[in-house]
């Protein structure tokens, strides 16, 4: 038994007016739903991995909140259908999508569900990321929906994450003392000099020992990074002694959109399917590194491919 | 509801509880708008831990976190470099006083600190229920055998929101009234694979039903300096929304043939909302699935809702005092926004507190 990916979607903000993490993941989600001709009670489990969200929400789980918008388990009493829904936050930084995978793994081998609904969606508390030029992440949402495969080829691998004894140089909080009545729409991106090379020693650290535990040939892997910085996937290819177009970092859409957050590895995974991938490659290494510092890792092989 | 030989226990719980003692006469004494309200007949809450607010006293959500984790370390057969995974579970995630992080991860920055330093780390942020739902989590990855062991750990700063409602309400109507119900505290607890059946995690099964995820918003205030929780007690508490727990718990032990009497629980331990909710919510449990409730075990006089810590607080508080037998079978149910509920079953007889 593999987990393969059955539908991926994103969202970008509107052009016109604030963004909302829970609108964006929920259109997402939908969109999933639609492209794998599925009606909403087929999911039994939602995680959201999102880490900036409208209002600085503390609770409930935003997923909550994304399920209901996405239709999912309204009310069981009303309708108490058989695989009754759950959902959580799952929050690591850039690396949430990854830990999500595997958590999602850990679902699907016992039974506990028979699909489950990964959401990554960011937006400026505000509303706006465009108005902060503090503020490096662009408002985004993606949606990926996974299930078991019953044959033993393609797929995820394992993932494998790793952490750092260094003290992040990377972090994001609501600083309260302060603040006044202005919370709900303010938030702190500490970004410390030296950070990128930190995320890109525990990335390429962390993709190579991937590579050599799981025999990967990297040779014939597409990298799919996370993009703590613009040159992010470029960099990480060299210092793995890969060509330039081994890795793919994506853009968010739209001009002067500031980098994908959480979301970049479903961002990736839909441009580096959308034309087949190149000759010669037949998996790709998702690689995402982000605040702790913190670093994960997980080869995927499409099934029809 | 999966059961099998690769099931999980609980192998170690700790916890942490701020010294400072806040009774509710004075914790009604600061609420300007509402002076006269009877807070303690209305929840049963008589007293509650609050956080020391000097930064040397490490009691900031992150700070109680990592001292719980420690405790649970100390009566634990782990050290903190054999574990395989940290999940943290903080609504509140206060850390270096009054900044509220969104990252990095608390779980990442517990196992450093720990030294945790093999450990998958992880936030989950699911309101009351995310001690419940990082064990959950834990017990699969344990079952599907991609872990052997980890912690889970709470520390909730949760008077904060007290501290605003407090300056805010101004009627016992107020959406932030339950707020005042709050108390601080931490736990942690390690599980690993069940060798017998003397510790055992039997099953935790858990549902968001999300039409009522807005009936409980926790953000920043809009009118003073604080964070708030904003609660519709009505629509949260009514009786439909109770009946959630039994009618998904029936339906679960249904697919496996089963009652809830077959189960043979000795104890039930509710989210610690207030005394009245205990009740109802055992009164409830005891009309739909018609039969009397185990023997109910509660802290929520002493220690006010401790949000995401309740039960396990409940667990460590009355295993170490001894009003909780061991080699007996425990029933957790969650009631968290979302809305969250479900069941946890668990024998317990060697875990360390």
């Amino acid at each position: 038994m593999t987990t393969v990916i059955t539908a991926a979607a994103t969202v970008a903000a509107p052009a016109d007016g604030p963004a909302a993490a829970v609108l964006l993941a929920g259109r997402a989600s939908r969109e999933c739903l639609a492209e794998a001709r599925l009606s909403p009670d087929a999911v039994g489990l939602l995680i959201n991995v999102g880490v900036y969200r409208e209002h600085n929400t503390f609770e409930p789980a935003v997923a909550a909140l994304v399920q209901k918008e996405a239709g999912i388990n309204l009310d069981y009493l009303a309708d108490p259908v058989p695989g009754a829904a759950f959902s959580f936050d799952l929050m690591n930084g850039a690396c949430g999508v990854l830990n999500a995978v595997q958590v999602a793994q850990a679902m699907l081998a016992t039974g506990s569900t028979e699909r489950v609904l990964i959401t990554a969606a960011d937006v400026h508390p505000g509303g706006r990321a465009a108005l902060d030029p503090h503020y490096p992440y662009a408002d985004l949402g993606a949606a990926l929906l996974l299930e078991r495969s019953a044959g033993a080829e393609g797929g995820f691998g394992p993932v494998r994450t790793a952490g750092s004894t260094e003290p992040s140089a990377v972090a994001g909080y609501l600083p309260t003392a302060g603040m006044r009545a202005g919370g709900r729409s303010m938030i702190t991106v500490r970004r410390e000099a030296g950070f990128a090379d930190q995320l890109l020693d525990l990335a390429a650290a962390t993709a190579a020992e991937y590579a050599r535990a799981e025999g990967l040939d990297l040779d014939r892997t597409l990298l799919v990074t996370s993009r703590p910085t613009a040159d992010f996937a470029q960099r990480l290819a060299a210092r793995l002694g890969l060509p330039a177009s081994a890795a793919l970092a994506p853009d968010a859409p739209g001009p002067g959109a500031g980098l994908p957050h959480t979301a970049a590895p479903i961002l990736g995974y839909l441009e580096a399917v959308a034309e087949g991938l190149p000759a010669g490659v037949d998996q790709l290494l998702f690689v995402a590194a982000g605040a702790g510092p913190s670093a994960a890792c997980v080869s995927y092989r499409p099934l029809d491919r | 509801m999966t059961s099998d030989a690769r099931g999980s226990r609980f192998e170690a719980l700790g916890a942490y509880l701020p010294p400072t003692i806040l009774g509710t006469p004075d914790l009604v004494a600061t609420v300007t708008g509402a002076p006269d309200v009877d807070l303690e007949r209305i929840t049963g809450v008589s007293r509650r831990r609050v956080y020391d607010k000097r930064p040397t006293a490490g009691e900031d959500s992150y700070g109680l976190a990592l001292k719980a984790a420690r405790d649970a370390l100390d009566h634990s057969r782990y050290d903190a470099g054999d574990l395989d995974l940290v999940v943290s579970a903080s609504i509140t995630r206060y850390r270096d006083g009054d900044d509220f992080y969104f990252e990095p991860s608390f779980a990442g920055l517990l196992a450093k600190e720990l030294g945790a330093h093999r450990a998958i780390h992880f936030d989950v942020s699911n309101a009351c229920a995310g001690m419940m739902t990082g064990v959950q989590l834990l017990d699969r990855l344990i079952r599907a055998g991609i872990v052997r062991n980890g912690l889970v750990v709470s520390g909730e700063q949760a008077t904060r929101v007290a501290e605003t409602a407090a300056r805010e309400i101004s009627d016992s109507y107020d959406p932030q009234f339950a707020s005042l119900s709050v108390g601080d505290s931490a736990v942690a607890v390690v599980l690993d694979r069940a060798v017998d059946e003397a510790d055992r995690i039997h099953y935790v099964d858990l549902m968001t039903c999300s039409e009522y995820s807005h009936l409980c918003l926790g953000m920043p205030s809009d009118r003073t300096e604080g964070i708030a929780l904003y609660t519709d007690n009505k629509q949260m508490h009514k009786e439909d929304r109770l009946r959630l727990w039994p009618a998904f718990h029936g339906d679960q032990l249904a697919k496996l043939g089963r009652s809830f009497t077959d189960e043979g629980f000795d104890y039930v331990v509710q989210h610690q909302v207030g005394t009245r909710f205990v009740d109802y919510v055992n009164r409830t449990g005891e009309r739909e699935f018609a039969t009397p409730m185990p023997e109910s075990l509660s802290v929520v006089e002493e220690f006010g809702n401790t949000a995401s810590t309740s039960h396990f607080l409940v667990l460590h508080r009355h295993l170490k005092a001894g009003t909780a037998r061991r080699g007996a079978r425990y029933l957790l149910v969650p009631a968290a926004s979302g809305v969250v509920t479900g069941a946890l079953s668990a024998t317990i007889t060697n875990l360390g507190v």
